[in-house]
């Protein structure tokens, strides 16, 4: 995304936990502070993109975090995908300084990212549209957040039922990558499952956005279910799955890694580890 | 090319229609003879009993809605046993592989041929002729069923042996009930935490799980409407059968489980005969009756 907006002709500046991280981008131009503070103290408007909650009320309200650097007159653009109560803790933390606060979660992952073809949900615009094909408004904070979480709840739950599937289909003697093709002319012929299916099936998974933020994005989910009462059993076999794959060491692997969680596996003791 | 056709559902009527429409000579037979009549104002013949129809007919197809009924006409007295020997049974019902394999036996051991080719697709592939064809079973009477299947879908698969077509039609099917389910929670979440659910349907058409089935019938789901292209009844019989599978061969199915349970819900409301996106509502406030 920093890559696409120094590309259009935009004046960056980088900042990550781990500075080296900032090197490729420094080398297309991009100019580097030693904090989010001082990002935020020397730009007009500054984005944010970190894994998880913890880490965007860091960045936002921490120690030499955004919120030291904001006034009036500038903002901030937080494209995490948090939970609700977290946008809106960072959102007064941001408003308070006079800047403002824009939640603006994404849609797409690694391949879609280099392609700019992210979907976005509010517009800071002309940089939004440098960095998505697409964008949409959803009036108060927690409401980006919250659609982002449920787009994730949908796409883990069918992650899980292909996963479920696909080792159907090898256990009683098909050819999985037969079904993929035929899922590809049916109703529910999803890009997700000719773009991952035949890599699954090679028990390949690249990542393109880690299981662990799935994983993530499933609880935050099942979370924002819970407090409104509302039952997702669906939902929630999911995230076992994704737990167990999780608990397998595959956190930083591809989401459809989640296969692994339904194989089976030889059983073993803990403490012979 | 002269064709039975044995079962005038939903998919049956809109699937000897086709065949009509194309020139194909039809023969048809249903449990309630009544529902011949449209298919006779259109140029086909009837069969009082599918033995009737099968000797009449060479290449015969059925359609029927579940194991049961499957069986029944094969089987049963005036069924299609009694004239099978030198035609062909080319049954696209969905069932288990077992009853398939059944069926098989019995219509081989007289002398008949035999084809499953259970199909992808409800009610509006069926009329526009757009199913996608999951064939298994005997390879030559694949070939000569060609002109037909070219009519009724859009792609055929050969699968190999009885059995792998409804295997494959199961798999299908069971990905899509869990798919259907994902699909209502999410819904169902957005309208309890203040968004717009045609929102939400906008963002997913965008994306990576975009798909058909979201876009046909998303927007009808939010108006309550469940008028049946593939009733729920079925929905849940073939989940049933998955379930069963995965049950035979070990494998873990904890979200098609999970699904099911919906699907079985949506029955004791009485919604059965709706189409399967009717699983949503069983995730609506539902008043509490003791």
């Amino acid at each position: 995304m920093a890559q696409n907006l120094i590309k259009s002709g935009c004046d960056v500046t980088v900042w990550n936990r781990t500075k080296s991280k900032c090197d490729p981008l420094i080398n297309l131009g991009a100019n580097y502070q030693s904090s989010p503070k001082e990002v935020a103290a020397n730009c007009d408007v500054t984005f944010a993109m970190v894994a998880d909650p913890e880490s965007a009320i860091d960045v936002a309200c921490g120690k030499n975090g955004v919120a030291s650097g904001m006034g009036p007159g500038k903002g901030y653009v937080d494209i995490s995908t948090v939970d609700g109560a977290t946008s809106k803790l960072i959102n007064e933390h941001i408003k308070a300084t006079g800047a403002l606060f824009l939640e603006a979660p994404v849609s797409g992952s690694k391949k879609p990212a280099e392609d700019a073809q992210l979907i976005f949900l509010k517009a800071v615009a002309p940089l939004l549209d440098i960095m998505g094909k697409s964008r949409f408004y959803f009036g108060e904070v927690g409401n980006g957040a919250a659609m982002k979480l449920l787009v994730n709840m949908i796409r883990g739950s069918m992650m899980a039922s292909f996963s479920e599937g696909i080792l159907l289909s090898k256990k009683v003697g098909l050819d999985p990558n037969g079904l993929i093709e035929v899922l590809s002319q049916s109703a529910i012929s999803a890009p997700m499952y000719s773009h991952k299916g035949p890599l699954m099936v090679k028990s390949l998974y690249p990542t393109e956005a880690p299981l662990k933020h799935q994983q993530k994005d499933i609880r935050l989910a099942l979370a924002l279910a819970e407090s409104v009462s509302q039952s997702t059993p669906v939902a929630a076999a999911a995230n076992e799955l994704f737990k167990v794959a999780k608990s397998y060491g595959l956190g930083d692997a591809d989401s459809s890694a989640v296969i692994e969680a339904l194989k089976a596996k030889s059983f073993s003791r803990l403490d012979s580890a | 090319m002269e064709i039975g056709f044995l079962g005038l559902g939903i998919m049956g009527k809109a699937m000897s229609v086709n065949l009509l429409k194309n020139g194909f000579k039809v023969t048809v037979w249903n449990r309630t003879l009544s529902k011949c009549n449209e298919l006779v104002a259109l140029g086909a013949s009837v069969g009082e009993t599918p033995a009737e129809v099968v000797k009449k007919c060479k290449i015969n197809i059925a359609m029927l809605s579940d194991p049961a009924a499957a069986l029944s006409v094969v089987f049963d007295k005036d069924g299609v046993l009694e004239q099978i020997c030198g035609k062909c049974y080319i049954d696209m019902s969905t069932v288990d592989p077992d009853t398939s394999c059944k069926i098989s036996e019995a219509i081989t051991s007289k002398g008949g041929h035999f084809l499953e080719a259970p199909v992808s697709g409800s009610k509006q592939p069926a009329e526009t002729g757009q199913l996608v064809i999951l064939a298994a079973g005997e390879k030559a009477l694949y070939e000569e069923a060609i002109p037909a299947f070219n009519v009724l879908g859009k792609k055929s698969f050969f699968l190999g042996q009885v059995g792998n077509g409804a295997k494959m039609k199961l798999v299908v099917n069971v990905i899509m009930g869990s798919m259907m389910n994902a699909f209502s929670e999410g819904l169902v979440l957005a309208d309890r935490s203040g968004l717009n659910p045609h929102d939400l349907l906008d963002v997913l058409d965008l994306g990576a799980i975009a798909n058909p089935m979201f876009r046909g019938k998303g927007p009808a789901m939010l108006q309550d409407n469940y008028s049946p292209a593939f009733p729920l009844k079925h929905q849940q019989k073939d989940m049933r059968l998955a379930l069963a599978l995965g049950d035979e061969n070990a494998v873990s199915m904890p979200v098609a489980a999970a699904a099911n349970e919906a699907f079985k819900k949506a029955r004791s409301m009485g919604l059965e005969d709706l189409d399967f996106s009717a699983v949503f509502e069983t995730m609506k406030i539902l008043k509490h009756k003791s």
